[in-house]
């Protein structure tokens, strides 16, 4: 099986073309950030050459979605949400055309009151006059009870394309719910606009392998179902490196994984060779969201930050230095962790200019000793912030006495360091873990490496309350009456199915990998002294993993 | 996190356990669903991400965090399960979340609960075991010297656990508001239950007529709590935040709703806060426990409102208005004539209490006979003799404020009657002073 994978960074982008997990190919250009899908065409046809006919499958992680709600570029939405009791909405910030409406639904997905019709049809008509094309809806407890929601985009069905939040994620958080949704609906135009300049793009090089795009959770959707979630693919780019890292060194205990660049490191953990997820998604321009993204942080620790000197000790990031002086000409201003490295003759570099910029920042040290202990530092801030990051993990709510008494703290066995100054830290890692640390070959296409490797992920949750005779699987937009004799069995059967109607959505071909069932609630429910049913809570997912090849 | 949610203007730690794997049996209203639609509504209106509001797991509280406060019979390890060490445990994770000052304010939304269980404890009482605020207030003078602490109990039963254990202690002030002990479990907080002789009028109790709604509870927040706080200066206000008072609680009669207890807990304004009772788990416990964390952060708590809220139900008649005026007006008398000592009850050298405690979930009774030691220099040390359920304690407790003669005293008393002791017969020296625990 051929496979390619395509990186798209800051910088550059990187595709590699494997055959199983043997690299055949790499290749490198720079990005022009306002033609990601000319840069994606002029890789692969450098990557591939004559041979694109033969390859199997591509995977794209692109900077599209991300670049496009960081720099203020999504369409306008249109956003009907009703809130019901709680918390007051007005905080909530999608956009100038965001309409509130009356109604609630209950905890349970009781249907407490619809939304009045006359100030729905006058947004709706409102939303038109503007011009607006996508819409979305969200209200509270749509994970419950998405019928308010299907509602509303029955009665928003003359726009080009509605987003309903129910659709995006099964998990609760209203505020997330509404941000995803917003999200997504605003980036209709410009992920088709990039969809459809790839098909034709690609069809010109003679490729007909299927087209996919990497997703924030360390897995794959195809390329044809993004088009109606294309918030997925936003911040793919951590989710390359730690896929990555896991295709270079596959293992099966606690790891920790570090992507150091030039101006930050991304920081991913692995429990039982598994990568952890986020609880309940991704955070981008201080919008939380139910995006499902891997447990990823990024600390402002690279080679190419700033280094200062006080009386604390060395200061590194986070601010970005600018070239080093390793790397530049002319007034050197500052010191850099690279410049550190290139002193102890760990990477290329002019070593004059880089002992001039350590003496600058410690004038009564000899530099060596300056570099030796800047890179000490380094490590010992990577330490510190994989330990807040664990710590944060071990420190997440817990409902039962059972998963309170048998939490268990991450305990990595071993760090994979990935990017440019990885291998030059990989001592001062290991010192300040005190455990090994390895730095993979072709470390430098980690990334896209992880985007080759990756196979799709899926996920999906049921609610069930055979108390109300009631059953709402949101992702499929299932909303349906059950008996009272509903069980967990019944639970899984239903999940099950609905993972495979997603799959068969998604155009999923052959064999899916293991679906597994996580967070079980099972709950009787009583009502005066008498049980009537039980609440059962269950996911059912695919978990990030490397394709079989 | 951002602009682009909420901003806690205080800071507010939220102890959410809701114990879904334990229960006391599967119908009882302490059971796994009761938190379950809190657990929900906080979940779904994205607390978690709400800048200022910090989530923490509960710990678990030691034995010796339980022998501080309780005499245990036969003894705290073989009465409590981990759950109730971790009820209390989250207690405690809130006091020390508040005094570490990893924030401003914590609420602990824990279960059991803990207000019913008194000094001496023989099993379940009211659905609890150990007293999880007392545990906390002990906890807190013993760690971070915390001295003058006050009790706002707005729980719909009278905290009668509660009362018992402080019951004798200046240093404690004492309110609990609860529906009128003639018409409700435990049946007691009358008015005339004003404290020990060590601390006459520094417990006070506002027994009020089942249907008391939001106008009385404000009445009685504005003219007697608040009032009380101010003069008796506490360094810290703990809420026994029980929410059996609303509408639709099944086991009670008043008539107080979601906005009635942030506005209730804006105006005492807590520094910790801890759920008791509320078993109303579908229509009241999501909002009023959802409209309690906004009020302590300091957020808009305008929208929280149950599904099904119409302010227009809850006029208070002028002969209810009344009958709560008179209790304000008793209390306040009370509180004025406050002593530290009051010998006119005392026959020699200690006063004589006694007390049939009946403990419910099992059906038994315990009958208790606690002296109160005089002494001119502190609150002095007590003697309780309790027996029932097959079991014989015979305890003496030096409190936290204790002068060193008292703490001598106890400790020789402890050391005849060690002595002089039954073969059924427990022998327990508590002293809290030195953090001891010792039995014979
Ligand atoms: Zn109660
Ligand atoms: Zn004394």
């Amino acid at each position: 099986m051929k496979t390619v994978g395509i990186d798209v960074g800051g910088t550059n982008a990187d595709g590699v073309l494997l055959e199983g997990e043997r690299l055949l190919a790499k290749a490198k250009i720079p990005v022009d950030h306002d033609n990601l899908s000319g840069v994606i065409i002029a890789l692969l046809e450098k990557l591939l050459g004559d041979s694109a006919g033969e390859v199997d499958q591509v995977h794209l992680s692109s900077t599209l979605c991300t670049n496009a709600i960081v720099n203020g570029e999504m369409d306008e939405v249109g956003m009907l949400v009703q809130a019901g009791p709680g918390l007051n909405p007005e905080f909530l910030d999608c956009g100038e055309n965001l309409v509130f409406l009356d109604g609630a639904i209950d905890h349970r997905g009781g249907l407490i009151q619809s939304p009045p019709v006359a100030v729905v049809d006058a947004a709706l008509a409102d939303f038109s006059a503007k011009g607006l094309q996508s819409i979305g809806v969200v209200t509270k407890f749509s994970h419950r009870n998405p019928q308010v929601e299907q509602e509303l985009a029955r009665k928003a069905a003359s726009f080009p394309h509605v987003t309903c939040g129910h659709n995006l994620s099964g998990l609760p958080n209203f505020p997330r719910r509404v941000y995803t949704t917003w999200i997504n609906a605003g980036l209709k135009t410009r992920f088709q606009q990039f969809s459809e300049a790839i098909h034709a793009g690609v069809k010109r090089l003679g490729i007909t392998a299927p087209l996919s795009v990497l997703k924030a959770d360390g897995g794959t959707i195809p390329l044809e179902r993004a088009e109606a979630v294309p918030c997925e693919s936003v911040l793919s780019g951590p989710s390359a490196s730690v896929m990555g890292a896991l295709a270079l060194t596959p293992r099966e205990k606690d790891f920790v994984v570090l992507d150091i660049g030039g101006t930050t490191t991304d920081i991913g953990l692995f429990a039982d060779g598994v990568p952890l997820m986020e609880p309940y998604g991704v955070t981008i321009m201080g919008r939380p969201t139910l995006i499902r993204a891997l447990n990823t942080r990024s600390v402002g620790l690279g080679g190419d930050s700033e280094v200062k000197r006080t009386a604390d000790g060395y200061v590194i990031g986070p601010q970005r230095h600018g070239v080093p002086a390793a790397f530049s000409e002319g007034k050197i201003t500052g010191a850099t962790p690279s410049d550190a490295m290139v002193v102890l003759n760990r990477m290329e570099g002019n070593r004059e200019r880089a002992t001039e910029a350590l003496h600058l920042l410690l004038p009564n040290n000899p530099p060596e000793e300056t570099a030796r202990e800047v890179l000490l530092t380094f490590g010992h801030n990577i330490k510190l912030a994989v330990d807040q990051m664990v710590e944060e993990v071990f420190a997440r709510p817990v409902y039962t006495v059972s998963a309170l008494l048998d939490r268990q703290r991450l305990e990595p066995a071993e760090i994979i360091a990935v990017g440019g100054p990885a291998e030059a830290l990989r001592g001062e890692l290991a010192a300040a873990f005190d455990l090994p640390c390895e730095v993979p070959l072709n470390y430098e296409v980690a990334n896209a490496i992880g985007a080759a490797r990756t196979r799709p992920t899926l996920s999906a949750s049921l609610y069930a309350n055979s108390s109300d005779g009631t059953l709402s699987i949101p992702e499929i937009g299932l909303h349906e009456k059950i008996g009272r004799s509903f069980d967990m069995k019944d639970a899984e059967e239903r999940l099950a199915a609905a993972i495979r109607h997603l799959a068969a959505q998604a155009g999923l071909e052959g064999e899916l990998p293991p679906v597994e069932f996580v967070e079980r609630e099972e709950m009787n429910t009583v009502r005066g002294f008498s049980a009537t049913g039980k609440v059962i809570a269950l996911k059912a997912q695919v978990q990030p993993g490397l394709a079989n090849v | 996190m951002t602009r682009y949610m909420p901003q806690a203007v205080r800071k507010t730690g939220l102890i959410l356990f809701p114990a879904f794997d334990w229960c006391i049996t599967p119908d009882h209203p302490e059971r796994e669903e009761r938190l379950l639609y809190t657990r929900d509504q906080i979940v779904e209106e994205g607390l978690e991400d709400v800048d200022g509001i910090e989530f923490f797991n509960p710990e678990l509280a030691a034995y010796a965090d339980i022998d501080r406060v309780h005499l245990c019979a036969p003894s705290s390890k073989a009465l409590l399960t981990e759950s109730h060490l971790i009820s209390a445990g989250g207690a405690v994770r809130a006091a020390k979340a508040v005094m570490e000052k990893e924030v401003e304010r914590a609420f602990a939304i824990v279960r059991p609960p803990g207000h019913h269980a008194m000094q001496t404890v023989f099993g379940d009482r009211g659905f609890c075991v150990a007293n999880i605020e007392a545990v906390m207030v002990e906890y807190l003078r013993r760690h971070y010297g915390v001295r003058r602490i006050a009790i706002v109990d707005t729980d719909c039963h009278h905290g009668d656990g509660t009362q018992d254990i402080f019951y004798n202690d200046p240093d404690l002030l004492f309110i609990s508001l609860h529906q009128d002990g003639r018409t409700l479990y435990p049946g007691t907080g009358f008015q005339n239950e004003a404290g020990g002789p060590a601390a006459q009028g520094y417990t006070i109790n506002l027994p009020l007529p089942p249907g008391t709604g939001e106008e009385g509870f404000s009445m009685v927040t504005d003219r007697v709590v608040l009032p009380l706080l101010d003069a008796f200066k506490p360094e810290l206000v703990l809420n026994s935040a029980g929410q059996d008072n609303h509408y639709s609680d099944p086991l009670t009669n008043m008539n107080f709703t979601a906005q009635g207890y942030a506005r209730l807990n804006k105006a005492i304004n807590p520094d910790i806060c801890v759920l008791e009772g509320g078993y109303s788990i579908e229509g009241a416990l999501p909002y009023t426990n959802l409209g309690i964390i906004l009020a302590m952060a300091g957020l808009d708590t305008g929208n929280v409102r149950e599904p099904d809220y119409d302010p227009q139900r809850f006029v208070q008649s002028a002969l209810m208005n009344g009958q709560i005026e008179g209790i304000c007006q008793n209390a306040l008398e009370i509180f004025a004539a406050r002593k530290k000592w009051d010998t006119s009850v005392c026959r020699g050298e200690e006063a004589v209490e006694r007390k049939s405690i009946y403990y419910d979930t099992t059906g038994f009774g315990v009958d208790q006979v606690r002296h109160y030691k005089l002494c001119p220099d502190c609150p002095g040390y007590t003697e309780v003799e309790a027996s029932g359920a097959g079991e014989l304690l015979h305890g003496f407790t030096v409190p936290f404020n204790a002068c060193s003669r008292c703490q001598q005293a106890a400790r020789d008393a402890f050391t005849r009657a060690a002595k002089a002791k039954g073969s059924r017969e427990q022998v327990v020296l508590q002293d809290r002073v030195a953090d001891i625990y010792e039995t014979a």
